[in-house]
Protein backbone atom coordinates (compact mmCIF):
# COMPACT_ATOMS: atom_id res chain seq x y z
CA UNK A 1 0.00 0.00 0.00
CA UNK A 2 1.57 3.18 -1.19
CA UNK A 3 1.39 6.30 1.62
CA UNK A 4 -0.95 7.81 -0.36
CA UNK A 5 -3.47 5.40 0.16
CA UNK A 6 -3.07 4.72 3.60
CA UNK A 7 -3.79 8.37 3.97
CA UNK A 8 -7.25 7.51 2.18
CA UNK A 9 -7.72 4.51 4.51
CA UNK A 10 -6.87 5.25 8.00
CA UNK A 11 -9.54 8.21 7.98
CA UNK A 12 -11.96 6.10 6.77
CA UNK A 13 -10.93 3.38 9.06
CA UNK A 14 -11.26 5.66 11.63
CA UNK A 15 -15.15 6.97 10.48
CA UNK A 16 -16.06 3.31 10.12
CA UNK A 17 -15.00 3.24 13.82
CA UNK A 18 -16.99 5.83 14.82
CA UNK A 19 -19.90 4.62 13.12
CA UNK A 20 -19.86 1.40 14.46
CA UNK A 21 -19.54 2.79 18.29
CA UNK A 22 -22.41 4.58 17.63
CA UNK A 23 -24.64 1.91 16.37
CA UNK A 24 -23.61 0.53 19.33
CA UNK A 25 -24.57 3.01 21.90
CA UNK A 26 -28.10 3.02 19.84
CA UNK A 27 -28.24 -0.29 20.29
CA UNK A 28 -27.90 -0.35 23.80
CA UNK A 29 -30.97 0.92 24.70
CA UNK A 30 -33.19 -2.51 23.54
CA UNK A 31 -36.73 -0.49 22.64
CA UNK A 32 -39.27 -1.70 20.67
CA UNK A 33 -40.19 0.58 17.32
CA UNK A 34 -43.96 1.11 18.38
CA UNK A 35 -45.90 0.25 21.76
CA UNK A 36 -50.16 0.36 22.07
CA UNK A 37 -51.09 3.12 24.36
CA UNK A 38 -51.46 2.39 27.98
CA UNK A 39 -49.43 -0.63 28.07
CA UNK A 40 -46.20 -0.18 29.78
CA UNK A 41 -42.50 -0.91 28.03
CA UNK A 42 -39.36 -2.81 29.58
CA UNK A 43 -36.37 -2.40 28.11
CA UNK A 44 -32.90 -3.10 28.88
CA UNK A 45 -30.03 -0.84 29.20
CA UNK A 46 -26.29 -1.91 29.51
CA UNK A 47 -22.77 -0.44 31.75
CA UNK A 48 -23.16 -0.05 35.18
CA UNK A 49 -23.57 2.92 37.98
CA UNK A 50 -26.87 5.44 37.17
CA UNK A 51 -28.36 7.47 34.90
CA UNK A 52 -30.40 10.00 34.03
CA UNK A 53 -33.37 8.63 32.13
CA UNK A 54 -35.39 11.37 30.35
CA UNK A 55 -38.38 10.32 28.29
CA UNK A 56 -40.29 13.04 26.36
CA UNK A 57 -43.36 12.33 24.14
CA UNK A 58 -47.12 14.00 23.69
CA UNK A 59 -48.46 14.94 27.31
CA UNK A 60 -45.12 13.71 29.05
CA UNK A 61 -41.88 14.63 30.48
CA UNK A 62 -39.76 12.35 32.63
CA UNK A 63 -36.98 12.87 34.09
CA UNK A 64 -35.65 10.54 36.98
CA UNK A 65 -33.05 7.90 37.68
CA UNK A 66 -32.27 4.72 36.50
CA UNK A 67 -29.72 2.05 37.90
CA UNK A 68 -27.43 1.28 34.09
CA UNK A 69 -27.43 -2.62 33.46
CA UNK A 70 -30.69 -3.85 34.78
CA UNK A 71 -34.67 -3.42 33.09
CA UNK A 72 -35.63 -0.27 32.95
CA UNK A 73 -39.89 0.32 32.86
CA UNK A 74 -41.90 2.83 31.46
CA UNK A 75 -45.60 3.02 32.90
CA UNK A 76 -48.86 2.83 31.08
CA UNK A 77 -49.21 6.06 32.06
CA UNK A 78 -46.13 7.57 30.81
CA UNK A 79 -47.65 6.09 26.99
CA UNK A 80 -51.16 6.83 27.57
CA UNK A 81 -51.00 9.33 24.13
CA UNK A 82 -50.52 8.19 20.37
CA UNK A 83 -46.85 9.97 19.59
CA UNK A 84 -43.40 10.30 18.90
CA UNK A 85 -41.18 9.24 21.62
CA UNK A 86 -37.82 9.81 23.05
CA UNK A 87 -35.92 8.53 25.95
CA UNK A 88 -32.73 9.27 26.54
CA UNK A 89 -30.54 7.35 28.91
CA UNK A 90 -26.98 8.62 29.96
CA UNK A 91 -25.79 9.13 26.29
CA UNK A 92 -27.60 6.61 24.37
CA UNK A 93 -31.34 7.64 22.69
CA UNK A 94 -34.03 5.68 20.91
CA UNK A 95 -37.18 6.85 19.14
CA UNK A 96 -40.63 4.95 19.32
CA UNK A 97 -44.12 5.24 18.77
CA UNK A 98 -46.78 4.38 20.55
CA UNK A 99 -50.26 3.18 18.85
CA UNK A 100 -53.87 3.75 19.99
CA UNK A 101 -55.81 0.81 21.58
CA UNK A 102 -59.04 -0.14 20.42
CA UNK A 103 -61.86 2.68 19.64
CA UNK A 104 -63.66 3.16 23.04
CA UNK A 105 -65.82 6.55 22.15
CA UNK A 106 -66.43 8.60 19.05
CA UNK A 107 -67.06 11.77 18.30
CA UNK A 108 -70.18 12.01 15.78
CA UNK A 109 -71.40 14.68 13.83
CA UNK A 110 -74.75 14.66 12.26
CA UNK A 111 -76.14 17.37 9.65
CA UNK A 112 -78.05 18.62 9.36
CA UNK A 113 -80.50 18.27 12.69
CA UNK A 114 -83.34 19.57 10.67
CA UNK A 115 -83.98 17.65 7.10
CA UNK A 116 -86.85 17.46 4.40
CA UNK A 117 -88.37 14.40 3.94
CA UNK A 118 -87.81 12.22 1.46
CA UNK A 119 -84.27 13.93 0.26
CA UNK A 120 -81.58 11.67 -1.87
CA UNK A 121 -78.19 12.12 -0.18
CA UNK A 122 -79.48 14.97 2.21
CA UNK A 123 -78.28 13.47 6.12
CA UNK A 124 -74.33 13.52 6.74
CA UNK A 125 -72.71 11.86 9.32
CA UNK A 126 -69.57 11.77 10.44
CA UNK A 127 -67.44 9.84 12.81
CA UNK A 128 -64.11 10.14 14.33
CA UNK A 129 -62.89 7.14 16.22
CA UNK A 130 -61.09 7.80 19.55
CA UNK A 131 -59.37 4.94 22.08
CA UNK A 132 -60.29 4.98 25.69
CA UNK A 133 -56.72 7.39 26.07
CA UNK A 134 -59.13 10.16 23.33
CA UNK A 135 -56.51 9.29 21.12
CA UNK A 136 -57.76 9.37 17.23
CA UNK A 137 -57.26 5.54 16.11
CA UNK A 138 -55.62 5.70 12.69
CA UNK A 139 -55.97 1.79 12.02
CA UNK A 140 -58.70 0.94 9.38
CA UNK A 141 -61.83 0.05 11.69
CA UNK A 142 -65.73 -0.22 10.57
CA UNK A 143 -68.68 1.81 11.79
CA UNK A 144 -72.22 1.32 11.17
CA UNK A 145 -74.45 3.90 10.65
CA UNK A 146 -78.07 3.45 11.35
CA UNK A 147 -80.95 5.56 10.34
CA UNK A 148 -83.66 4.63 12.52
CA UNK A 149 -87.29 5.64 11.92
CA UNK A 150 -89.99 4.34 13.42
CA UNK A 151 -88.35 1.09 13.44
CA UNK A 152 -87.73 1.12 9.77
CA UNK A 153 -83.97 1.08 9.55
CA UNK A 154 -81.48 2.19 6.98
CA UNK A 155 -78.06 0.82 7.90
CA UNK A 156 -74.90 1.15 6.10
CA UNK A 157 -71.05 0.37 7.05
CA UNK A 158 -68.45 1.95 5.92
CA UNK A 159 -64.50 1.13 7.12
CA UNK A 160 -62.49 4.08 8.32
CA UNK A 161 -59.65 5.92 6.85
CA UNK A 162 -57.11 7.99 8.82
CA UNK A 163 -59.66 7.89 12.00
CA UNK A 164 -62.82 8.96 10.59
CA UNK A 165 -65.65 7.57 8.90
CA UNK A 166 -68.18 9.39 6.97
CA UNK A 167 -71.25 8.23 5.10
CA UNK A 168 -74.80 10.07 3.45
CA UNK A 169 -78.14 8.88 3.64
CA UNK A 170 -81.48 9.48 2.72
CA UNK A 171 -84.32 11.75 4.68
CA UNK A 172 -87.28 9.28 4.80
CA UNK A 173 -90.67 9.58 2.82
CA UNK A 174 -92.28 10.34 6.15
CA UNK A 175 -92.06 13.24 8.32
CA UNK A 176 -90.91 12.68 11.97
CA UNK A 177 -88.00 12.59 14.14
CA UNK A 178 -85.28 9.51 13.29
CA UNK A 179 -82.54 8.24 15.41
CA UNK A 180 -78.99 8.82 13.94
CA UNK A 181 -76.32 5.73 15.57
CA UNK A 182 -72.64 5.65 14.52
CA UNK A 183 -71.35 2.13 16.30
CA UNK A 184 -67.54 0.94 16.35
CA UNK A 185 -66.17 -1.05 18.68
CA UNK A 186 -67.46 -0.04 22.25
CA UNK A 187 -68.39 3.10 20.99
CA UNK A 188 -71.86 4.20 20.47
CA UNK A 189 -73.56 7.58 19.93
CA UNK A 190 -76.85 8.71 19.16
CA UNK A 191 -77.81 11.57 16.83
CA UNK A 192 -81.93 12.91 16.21
CA UNK A 193 -82.25 14.21 13.06
CA UNK A 194 -85.96 15.91 12.79
CA UNK A 195 -86.93 15.18 9.18
CA UNK A 196 -90.09 17.76 8.50
CA UNK A 197 -92.41 17.82 4.89
CA UNK A 198 -90.53 19.28 2.07
CA UNK A 199 -91.98 22.22 -0.19
CA UNK A 200 -95.58 21.69 -1.23
CA UNK A 201 -96.68 19.48 -3.74
CA UNK A 202 -99.72 21.65 -5.09
CA UNK A 203 -101.37 24.39 -3.09
CA UNK A 204 -105.49 24.57 -3.82
CA UNK A 205 -107.23 27.19 -2.35
CA UNK A 206 -111.10 28.73 -2.46
CA UNK A 207 -112.87 31.71 -1.76
CA UNK A 208 -116.07 32.95 -0.51
CA UNK A 209 -117.20 36.91 -0.02
CA UNK A 210 -117.06 37.83 3.73
CA UNK A 211 -119.21 41.86 4.26
CA UNK A 212 -116.66 43.95 2.56
CA UNK A 213 -114.02 41.43 2.26
CA UNK A 214 -112.81 38.15 -0.04
CA UNK A 215 -112.01 35.23 2.61
CA UNK A 216 -109.28 33.09 0.50
CA UNK A 217 -108.43 30.03 2.13
CA UNK A 218 -106.28 26.90 1.12
CA UNK A 219 -107.23 22.83 1.59
CA UNK A 220 -104.87 21.09 3.65
CA UNK A 221 -100.75 22.20 2.44
CA UNK A 222 -98.86 18.85 1.95
CA UNK A 223 -95.65 17.63 0.56
CA UNK A 224 -95.55 15.05 -2.60
CA UNK A 225 -95.19 11.99 0.32
CA UNK A 226 -98.14 13.41 1.79
CA UNK A 227 -96.90 15.07 4.83
CA UNK A 228 -98.25 17.99 6.56
CA UNK A 229 -95.95 20.79 5.71
CA UNK A 230 -95.13 23.13 9.16
CA UNK A 231 -97.07 25.90 10.67
CA UNK A 232 -95.26 29.11 10.53
CA UNK A 233 -94.57 28.42 6.54
CA UNK A 234 -95.81 31.35 4.67
CA UNK A 235 -98.16 31.38 1.97
CA UNK A 236 -99.10 34.18 -0.20
CA UNK A 237 -102.08 35.07 -1.88
CA UNK A 238 -102.40 37.88 -4.25
CA UNK A 239 -105.26 39.90 -5.97
CA UNK A 240 -104.94 41.77 -9.40
CA UNK A 241 -107.99 43.79 -10.26
CA UNK A 242 -108.53 47.01 -12.50
CA UNK A 243 -106.98 49.25 -9.49
CA UNK A 244 -103.50 47.41 -9.22
CA UNK A 245 -102.88 44.44 -6.85
CA UNK A 246 -103.48 43.19 -3.25
CA UNK A 247 -100.74 41.26 -1.56
CA UNK A 248 -100.81 38.83 2.02
CA UNK A 249 -98.45 36.68 3.35
CA UNK A 250 -100.26 34.06 5.41
CA UNK A 251 -98.79 31.54 7.92
CA UNK A 252 -100.12 28.42 7.63
CA UNK A 253 -101.88 27.35 10.87
CA UNK A 254 -102.99 23.95 11.56
CA UNK A 255 -102.12 22.66 8.36
CA UNK A 256 -103.98 25.61 6.32
CA UNK A 257 -103.70 29.16 5.46
CA UNK A 258 -106.23 31.51 5.29
CA UNK A 259 -106.62 35.78 4.59
CA UNK A 260 -108.84 38.25 3.68
CA UNK A 261 -108.65 39.74 0.65
CA UNK A 262 -110.13 43.76 -0.39
CA UNK A 263 -113.39 43.31 -2.29
CA UNK A 264 -113.59 43.43 -6.09
CA UNK A 265 -115.74 43.02 -8.27
CA UNK A 266 -113.49 41.69 -10.58
CA UNK A 267 -110.44 40.01 -9.69
CA UNK A 268 -107.67 37.22 -10.35
CA UNK A 269 -106.75 35.75 -7.14
CA UNK A 270 -103.66 33.38 -6.82
CA UNK A 271 -101.79 31.46 -4.44
CA UNK A 272 -98.22 30.57 -3.89
CA UNK A 273 -95.52 29.20 -1.40
CA UNK A 274 -91.90 29.17 -1.91
CA UNK A 275 -91.29 28.09 -5.73
CA UNK A 276 -94.79 26.74 -6.00
CA UNK A 277 -97.83 28.16 -6.95
CA UNK A 278 -101.38 27.06 -6.61
CA UNK A 279 -104.39 27.25 -8.25
CA UNK A 280 -105.91 30.81 -9.59
CA UNK A 281 -109.50 32.10 -9.15
CA UNK A 282 -111.49 34.78 -11.00
CA UNK A 283 -113.20 36.46 -8.70
CA UNK A 284 -116.91 38.22 -9.78
CA UNK A 285 -118.06 39.56 -6.99
CA UNK A 286 -119.21 36.40 -5.31
CA UNK A 287 -120.24 34.46 -8.38
CA UNK B 1 -3.26 47.89 8.94
CA UNK B 2 -2.38 46.23 11.91
CA UNK B 3 -5.39 47.94 13.75
CA UNK B 4 -7.19 47.96 10.67
CA UNK B 5 -7.18 43.98 10.94
CA UNK B 6 -8.00 43.95 14.88
CA UNK B 7 -10.89 46.25 14.11
CA UNK B 8 -11.96 44.10 11.32
CA UNK B 9 -11.82 40.88 13.34
CA UNK B 10 -13.39 42.51 16.12
CA UNK B 11 -16.30 43.41 13.89
CA UNK B 12 -16.78 40.81 12.21
CA UNK B 13 -17.24 38.39 15.70
CA UNK B 14 -19.55 41.30 17.42
CA UNK B 15 -21.78 40.86 14.04
CA UNK B 16 -21.44 37.11 14.19
CA UNK B 17 -22.47 36.92 18.09
CA UNK B 18 -25.01 39.41 17.03
CA UNK B 19 -26.19 37.55 14.21
CA UNK B 20 -26.34 34.06 16.85
CA UNK B 21 -28.26 35.64 19.76
CA UNK B 22 -30.93 37.29 17.59
CA UNK B 23 -30.95 33.09 15.90
CA UNK B 24 -31.56 32.44 19.45
CA UNK B 25 -34.35 34.49 20.25
CA UNK B 26 -36.32 34.69 17.11
CA UNK B 27 -36.33 31.10 15.63
CA UNK B 28 -39.53 30.58 18.26
CA UNK B 29 -41.31 33.58 16.76
CA UNK B 30 -40.86 33.25 13.08
CA UNK B 31 -44.35 31.99 11.95
CA UNK B 32 -43.26 28.44 9.95
CA UNK B 33 -44.01 28.78 5.96
CA UNK B 34 -46.90 26.24 5.46
CA UNK B 35 -48.86 25.31 2.33
CA UNK B 36 -51.63 22.96 2.00
CA UNK B 37 -52.06 20.72 -0.82
CA UNK B 38 -56.04 20.49 -1.41
CA UNK B 39 -56.16 18.10 -4.11
CA UNK B 40 -56.98 15.03 -2.47
CA UNK B 41 -58.93 16.08 0.32
CA UNK B 42 -62.64 14.63 0.13
CA UNK B 43 -65.58 14.01 0.28
CA UNK B 44 -66.18 18.03 0.26
CA UNK B 45 -64.00 20.63 -2.09
CA UNK B 46 -61.87 22.48 -0.10
CA UNK B 47 -62.36 26.34 -1.03
CA UNK B 48 -60.02 28.99 -1.66
CA UNK B 49 -60.72 30.80 1.64
CA UNK B 50 -60.24 27.88 3.46
CA UNK B 51 -57.29 26.43 2.13
CA UNK B 52 -55.88 30.00 3.12
CA UNK B 53 -57.07 30.10 6.32
CA UNK B 54 -56.20 26.69 7.49
CA UNK B 55 -52.33 27.23 6.20
CA UNK B 56 -52.77 30.41 8.16
CA UNK B 57 -53.70 29.29 11.11
CA UNK B 58 -51.95 25.69 11.34
CA UNK B 59 -48.55 27.90 10.80
CA UNK B 60 -49.93 29.93 13.56
CA UNK B 61 -50.35 27.09 15.71
CA UNK B 62 -47.17 25.53 15.11
CA UNK B 63 -45.46 28.81 16.13
CA UNK B 64 -47.22 28.66 19.20
CA UNK B 65 -46.65 25.39 20.15
CA UNK B 66 -42.85 25.67 19.39
CA UNK B 67 -43.05 29.09 21.58
CA UNK B 68 -44.87 26.66 24.66
CA UNK B 69 -42.55 24.29 24.88
CA UNK B 70 -39.51 26.20 25.04
CA UNK B 71 -40.62 28.79 27.64
CA UNK B 72 -42.57 26.40 29.29
CA UNK B 73 -46.09 28.52 28.68
CA UNK B 74 -49.76 26.97 28.68
CA UNK B 75 -51.28 30.57 28.14
CA UNK B 76 -50.13 30.68 24.51
CA UNK B 77 -51.58 27.64 23.37
CA UNK B 78 -55.53 28.41 23.47
CA UNK B 79 -55.44 30.72 20.11
CA UNK B 80 -54.06 27.27 17.93
CA UNK B 81 -55.05 24.51 20.08
CA UNK B 82 -58.27 22.44 21.33
CA UNK B 83 -59.41 19.61 22.94
CA UNK B 84 -57.36 17.04 23.04
CA UNK B 85 -54.06 18.90 21.32
CA UNK B 86 -54.27 21.51 23.83
CA UNK B 87 -54.32 19.09 26.98
CA UNK B 88 -51.39 16.86 25.98
CA UNK B 89 -49.74 19.73 25.35
CA UNK B 90 -50.37 21.48 28.51
CA UNK B 91 -50.15 18.10 30.31
CA UNK B 92 -45.82 17.77 28.51
CA UNK B 93 -45.29 21.77 30.02
CA UNK B 94 -46.43 20.82 33.34
CA UNK B 95 -44.26 17.69 33.39
CA UNK B 96 -41.07 19.73 31.99
CA UNK B 97 -41.56 22.59 34.74
CA UNK B 98 -41.67 20.25 37.12
CA UNK B 99 -38.92 18.52 36.12
CA UNK B 100 -36.98 21.25 34.98
CA UNK B 101 -37.15 20.68 31.26
CA UNK B 102 -37.68 22.34 27.99
CA UNK B 103 -37.58 21.46 24.26
CA UNK B 104 -36.03 24.02 21.37
CA UNK B 105 -37.46 22.85 18.37
CA UNK B 106 -36.55 24.73 14.81
CA UNK B 107 -39.31 24.58 12.67
CA UNK B 108 -37.54 23.57 8.62
CA UNK B 109 -40.63 23.25 6.94
CA UNK B 110 -43.40 21.49 6.38
CA UNK B 111 -45.35 19.48 3.87
CA UNK B 112 -49.13 19.87 4.31
CA UNK B 113 -51.65 17.20 2.26
CA UNK B 114 -55.71 17.78 3.13
CA UNK B 115 -57.09 14.58 3.23
CA UNK B 116 -60.42 14.54 4.97
CA UNK B 117 -62.61 17.62 5.11
CA UNK B 118 -66.23 16.95 6.15
CA UNK B 119 -69.34 17.11 4.21
CA UNK B 120 -70.39 19.94 5.98
CA UNK B 121 -67.10 21.68 6.77
CA UNK B 122 -66.13 21.81 10.21
CA UNK B 123 -63.57 19.52 10.41
CA UNK B 124 -60.61 18.80 8.39
CA UNK B 125 -57.68 16.33 8.69
CA UNK B 126 -53.87 16.45 7.32
CA UNK B 127 -50.74 14.74 6.69
CA UNK B 128 -47.58 16.74 7.79
CA UNK B 129 -44.25 15.81 7.09
CA UNK B 130 -42.16 17.94 9.02
CA UNK B 131 -38.63 18.57 9.22
CA UNK B 132 -37.40 19.82 12.33
CA UNK B 133 -34.19 20.19 14.88
CA UNK B 134 -35.08 19.09 18.32
CA UNK B 135 -33.15 19.89 21.45
CA UNK B 136 -34.28 18.46 24.29
CA UNK B 137 -32.91 20.92 27.38
CA UNK B 138 -32.44 19.74 31.22
CA UNK B 139 -31.92 23.29 32.59
CA UNK B 140 -28.63 25.04 30.58
CA UNK B 141 -27.56 21.49 29.31
CA UNK B 142 -28.23 19.90 26.11
CA UNK B 143 -29.56 16.76 26.52
CA UNK B 144 -30.41 15.28 23.18
CA UNK B 145 -30.22 16.97 20.00
CA UNK B 146 -30.85 15.42 16.28
CA UNK B 147 -32.91 16.46 12.76
CA UNK B 148 -35.52 14.45 12.51
CA UNK B 149 -38.34 14.44 9.85
CA UNK B 150 -41.50 13.11 11.31
CA UNK B 151 -45.56 12.30 9.76
CA UNK B 152 -48.02 14.11 12.26
CA UNK B 153 -51.87 13.29 11.34
CA UNK B 154 -53.33 16.40 12.33
CA UNK B 155 -57.56 17.18 12.80
CA UNK B 156 -58.52 20.85 12.66
CA UNK B 157 -61.51 21.60 13.78
CA UNK B 158 -63.55 24.72 12.74
CA UNK B 159 -64.00 27.19 16.26
CA UNK B 160 -65.20 30.40 16.42
CA UNK B 161 -62.99 32.04 13.26
CA UNK B 162 -60.09 30.18 12.90
CA UNK B 163 -59.53 26.62 12.35
CA UNK B 164 -57.91 25.44 15.93
CA UNK B 165 -55.92 21.99 16.36
CA UNK B 166 -57.64 18.97 17.83
CA UNK B 167 -55.84 15.85 17.75
CA UNK B 168 -51.84 16.23 16.59
CA UNK B 169 -50.53 12.71 16.57
CA UNK B 170 -47.08 12.08 15.26
CA UNK B 171 -46.92 8.39 13.75
CA UNK B 172 -44.36 6.01 11.45
CA UNK B 173 -45.37 6.81 8.39
CA UNK B 174 -48.81 7.55 6.16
Amino acid sequence: MTRKTWKTFIPMLLLAGLSSLEMAQAADLHVPSTVTAGSGLTFSSSGSGSATLYLIGPGTAVKRQVELGQEIQLSGEDLQNVGRYTVVVGDDSAVFFVTAAPVNSIAFLARPSRVPASTPNVISGTAFLFDKYQNLVLQPTPVKFELDEDGQATTRTETSKGGVAYTKLDSARKAGPAQFVATSGSGSVRRVVQQVASDPCNIRMSAQPDKNKILVRTDPIRDCSGNPVPDGTIVTFTATDSQGKSTVDARIKRGIAEAELPASSGATISVASGVVVGNEIQWRGGQ
Amino acid sequence: MKRLTRFGLAAIVTVGALAMLLALKTYADVTPSIAVNVQNAGPRQVEDTTERAVARDYAAAWQAMIKALDQNRTDILGPGFIGNANEKLAATIADQRKNGLRQQIVDRGHNVEAVFYSPEGSAMELHDTVQVQLQLMDGSKIVHSGEATIHYVVLLTAAENSWKVRVLEAVPSF
